[in-house]
């Protein structure tokens, strides 16, 4: 279990708890069950993007130069599907589990 | 029927499910598309377990590099057809079933001939373009495809039906980029073997497949877990298909 620490200036009741895990190339890059404490009103991208900045390769992993997701990159909150397309729309709330994974293409 | 020389060669897993459940075994024709690192455990395994009907397809030629996780093609088999080689195995593996291995690349034009009336794909397939066109015959033909996926120490399997569980474009629709994966061989194995056991538990009618289910496998912390997978109302291959209020015949 990792914490990652940030949004320091609010004070602890204001702050929302959420747990990312990554799984597969996303593990390896960035570790996985990341607990950490966000401002209220947290958008789902800008969450996922400023715990993948820790390591150049995991960003890159997951979003392109544009700072948009990959488009095969499948994203979940709390075992619910959450498109691409709405994740610069979708607000964490406190206690979401939230999953990033890529589709494993080998065989 | 089966000869004295079935009786006793399936004796202990007719122990769980009879002459009966050996008889349905013997009369399923199996599709593995790929005779690589997932496609090896797969065909292993169906073939001993008595599958009647197993056709293989792969196009490629066994490589020095494919040695760590191929385990159908031996040293010996470098620079032999990769069907050639699963063929020759899978039938000293056992004589009392029928090998159709096929030297050929999967693509539009014929994934559906080749499939013929199987009655299930297993996806041992490299990449997601080949794997979106089974999942079409699939759709098309309402028969299941089984999915594996693997890289490093990762992998993923889940069992589509199609008209009642997501299928592979609900849960995957855009493909990861190109890449010569790292892989160990015991990763496709631990993934080909539960395809294997998923298209017998179908088959069989037992237990509960990994329907709407993708199951995930880390192998470097030795866990496993599931993720809940649902159909996506507007995907592109399996939006059409009304969702089956009756599941078909040997599923739960």
């Amino acid at each position: 279990m990792q914490r990652h620490g940030n949004n320091e200036n609010n004070t602890e009741e204001c702050e929302v708890t959420v747990k990312i895990r990554f799984f597969a190339r996303f593990r390896e890059l960035l570790g996985t069950d990341i607990v950490t404490d966000v401002a209220p009103g947290t958008i789902f991208t800008s969450l996922i993007a400023s715990v993948a900045k820790k390591n150049p390769e995991g960003y890159a992993a997951i979003f392109d130069e544009t700072g948009a997701f990959h488009e095969f990159v499948i994203l979940m909150r709390n075992g619910k599907r959450i498109d691409i397309a709405d994740a610069d729309k979708t607000v964490i709330a406190d206690g979401d589990e939230i999953a990033v994974f890529p589709p494993v293409a080998g065989g | 029927m089966f000869s004295q020389r079935e009786l006793e060669r399936y004796k202990r897993q007719m122990m769980l499910f009879g002459e009966e459940g050996q008889e349905r075994l013997k009369k399923a024709h199996i599709f593995i598309a790929g005779a690589g690192g997932l496609g090896s455990p797969v065909s292993i395994y169906l073939a001993v377990a008595g599958i009647g009907t197993i056709t293989i397809v792969d196009m490629d030629v066994v490589d020095q590099t494919n040695l760590n996780r191929q385990i159908l093609h031996f040293n010996r088999d470098i620079g032999r057809k990769k069907t050639a080689s699963a063929e020759e195995k899978l039938r000293e593996l056992n004589p009392d079933i029928i090998i159709n291995a096929i030297d050929v690349k999967i693509d539009d034009t014929n994934a559906a001939k080749l499939i013929g009336r199987a009655e299930g794909i297993v996806d041992a397939m490299d990449n997601y373009p080949t794997r979106y066109l089974l999942n079409d015959v699939a759709i098309a033909k309402k028969i299941p495809l089984f999915h594996g996926g693997i890289r490093g120490f990762y992998g993923q399997a889940t069992t589509i039906i199609p008209g009642t569980t997501p299928c592979l474009k609900c849960i995957f629709p855009k493909p990861p980029p190109k890449e010569v994966f790292p892989v160990m061989g015991v990763t496709p194995g631990i993934i080909g073997t539960i395809q294997a056991n998923e298209v017998i538990k179908y088959l069989l009618g037992s237990g509960d497949l990994l329907m709407g289910r993708l199951f995930i496998w880390d192998g470097l912390q030795a866990h496993g877990e599931e993720i809940c997978v649902e159909r996506n109302p507007a995907c592109e291959a399996c939006s059409d298909m009304a969702t089956m209020k009756t599941t078909p015949r040997n599923v739960k």
